[in-house]
């Protein structure tokens, strides 16, 4: 186990210094000033422009170029925005959590529908609920986000009512800003109002988080039948059956646990689409999240918050994927002892 | 007496187009305390059969059978689960390809645990607990398998094949079992581990007069494992009888041709000359002759041969042909 953590933090490693090349080749790649694009600093006089290029090296080759550029991101300093000049550091302070907590909570809400959804329809396969549960995933997975983020406002923000259509949380209530993670926040304030702004937060998380739900929902729906079809298949399901254990006995104890092996496997895979879903939802509830914030980037072409926000982003999705193959290490004992990492 | 008794037993895979007859009316006895043999090429249907008598095939498959009696109850007349939970109480099987028999994410303990009876303990959870783990560790013993402290922790992968082979057996076990069913327990074995299981089966059946139906198409291991044999061919049944009725005048064209083709049964014959073997090779499931199938690859079929024959009794030696080699001995 110790041998695949360490496999582990040595694909991460890699793959950040990889991302840091890419967002740093970006700056040369970017039209305008490369030392501007960079640091962000668009309004500053020639001798300022100096002292900030003495501390990106820009004297030296490409190579110290990019370790100067490395150390400022380690220390922190990601340049300012180009558009706002403010540091982009406290920008991703400021949105990554919400984004953070949008898609933790898809996540979970797709796991918890699609992987029991998709457990069924392998067990009663050829049958009505196969055939519906099919059909729903088939649907679910053909609709485009976009519209179905706008529909659902229609429906259930403008005609019912039932929830808010914008935002994180209503503006009467004041959370201070300690995680980041807003309901988290909210649990550790001693508002005497803090059940109700739970509540709201609540309220405003259902619509956006189920939207970006959905599309991935589906995927786990698929993905948890076609492992469960596989094992169910398997040498052992049949031993197990011989053994004169009985079908929900075999279900239980075998069946979904080597079932889940296959699925979470593939849960990081989907992540990273599951983030990108998240970042059109932002826009369109106006989720004060990363997502949105970058896509305004890219409007204002604020080319040192792309940069940033993109490594930041990668970065996120990639520890989440590195997170589900613990978890994959941890229900399957083949994985730990494999020598290469895969 | 006779532990278990089926008669005509056919097995159907459903299609889409009209159900093919994957076994054709076989007939299997096994008394207490016997070894018995079923021997047959690859694709003859015989785990088939065998997974048809414990149960456990799934919706794809339709058996039927004239009779299925097991200690003198006829089964026929009960419902499909009914029916499993008899046999899973008093019959046990183990696979070929152990290792893909025990479920990969669960330790050995876990799994032995799970197979064990639990109604022979007494006293609370906790004191239960104690004891299944006790009955693991003795199952254990009784495989050969000493060192258990380091087998009841580790997973399926971690062992060898024969280990998992033992394992198997041990779970097989549990539930004291009258009849196992070993379904090509050696397969994809070395020598002598092939050797190890099949001495502890033995030992097993002298000792605790458990039967043992053993499949297998290594005709070395069966004839000196097995008391009587039963062959079967493409899905029907060939030729049964005592292991030195079918070895020394086997009454089939088939047995025969088995027997030819095997070198450590032809020793006398000369070096690097070629062993006998029928032309042709078994039919697919889709493309069954009528009548005997065996009748497109044998040497004396005759024109009677696309109608089935029926099995002949003579002194305990059945044989399913019309022109058997009784005559020529």
């Amino acid at each position: 186990m110790l041998i695949f953590s360490l496999r582990r933090l040595n694909l991460f490693l890699f793959t950040i210094i990889l991302l840091t090349l890419l967002s740093f080749s970006l700056s040369f790649l970017f039209p305008g000033n490369q030392l501007v694009n960079i640091s962000g600093q668009v309004n500053a006089t020639d001798e300022q422009l100096a002292i900030i290029g003495e501390s990106y090296n820009q004297g030296g080759s490409l190579i110290s170029q990019y370790f100067a550029y490395l150390s400022h991101i380690l220390s922190g300093d990601m340049g300012l925005s180009m558009s706002s000049q403010t540091p982009i550091f406290n920008e991703i302070l400021i949105h990554l959590p919400a984004t953070i907590e949008l898609t933790l909570v898809a996540l979970i809400i797709a796991m918890a529908f699609g992987i029991p959804l998709g457990f069924i329809a392998a067990i009663k396969h050829r049958s009505k609920v196969d055939d519906t549960v099919l059909t729903i995933s088939m649907l679910g997975y053909s609709i485009p986000v976009f519209w179905l983020g706008l529909l659902v406002i229609l429906i259930f923000s403008i005609q019912l009512g039932w929830f808010p259509s914008s935002g994180q949380i209503s503006l009467l209530f004041e959370i201070e800003h300690v995680t980041g993670l807003l309901l988290i926040d909210i649990m550790l304030s001693d508002d005497p109002f803090k059940w109700q702004a739970f509540q709201n937060a609540l309220a405003h998380l259902v619509l956006p988080a189920v939207v970006v739900a959905l599309a991935p929902a589906t995927i786990f729906i698929r993905l948890a039948r076609t492992a469960m079809m596989q094992v169910l298949e398997s040498h052992y399901i049949k031993a197990a059956s011989a053994k004169g254990l009985s079908f929900r006995q075999i279900i239980y104890r075998h069946a979904i646990r080597n079932a889940m092996v296959n699925v979470i496997r593939d849960v990081g895979l989907q992540f990273a689409n599951l983030v990108t879903l998240a970042m059109v939802t932002e826009v369109i509830f106006s989720w004060p999240g990363i997502g949105r914030w970058l896509i305004e980037s890219i409007y204002q072409r604020d080319f040192t918050a792309i940069q940033g926000g993109l490594l930041v982003l990668s970065s996120y999705i990639f520890i989440v994927h590195i997170l589900t193959d613990f978890i994959y290490a941890g229900l399957n004992p083949i994985a730990r002892g494999k020598k290469y990492g895969s | 007496m006779n532990l278990l008794d089926v008669r005509n037993l056919s097995i159907e895979l459903l299609t889409n187009n009209k159900p093919i007859l994957a076994v054709d009316k076989v007939s299997l006895t096994i008394k207490e305390g016997e070894v018995r043999g079923l021997v047959g090429e690859s694709g003859s249907g015989k785990s088939l059969l065998a997974q048809a008598i414990m149960g456990v095939l799934d919706e794809k498959w339709h058996v039927d059978a004239d009779r299925f009696h097991w200690r003198g109850n006829d089964l026929m007349r009960l419902s499909a689960e009914e029916r499993k939970s008899i046999i899973s109480n008093d019959v046990a099987m183990i696979f070929q390809e152990p290792m893909a028999c025990l479920d990969p994410t669960a330790t050995i303990g876990e799994q032995l645990e799970e197979a064990v009876d639990q109604q022979q303990f007494e006293g609370f959870f906790w004191k239960k607990r104690q004891q299944r783990k006790l009955e693991a560790i003795n199952l254990l013993h009784k495989v050969g398998i000493k060192n258990h402290i380091q087998c009841l922790k580790s997973y399926p992968h971690q062992l060898t094949e024969a280990l998992c082979q033992r394992v198997m057996i041990a779970m097989a076990l549990a539930k004291k079992p009258l009849l196992l069913i070993a379904d090509e327990p050696t397969a994809a074995m070395e020598s002598t581990n092939q050797g190890q299981i099949f001495r502890l089966l033995a030992s097993l059946n002298q000792l605790k007069n458990m039967s043992i139906l053993l499949i297998s198409h290594d005709l070395e291991n069966v004839t000196h494992w097995t008391n009587t044999i039963t062959v079967m061919y493409s899905g029907q049944f060939v030729e049964a009888g005592t292991t030195d009725q079918i070895f020394k005048q086997p009454f089939h064209p088939y047995t025969r041709a088995l027997i030819d083709s095997s070198p450590t049964a032809n020793i006398h014959i000369p070096t690097k000359s070629r062993l006998m073997t029928l032309p042709g090779s078994i039919p697919v499931l889709q493309h069954l002759p009528i009548g005997c199938r065996l009748g497109p690859r044998c040497p004396r079929a005759q024109r009677e041969c696309v109608n089935s024959p029926k099995a002949k009794n003579h002194q305990g030696h059945q044989v399913s042909c019309h022109f058997s080699l009784k005559g020529s001995y």
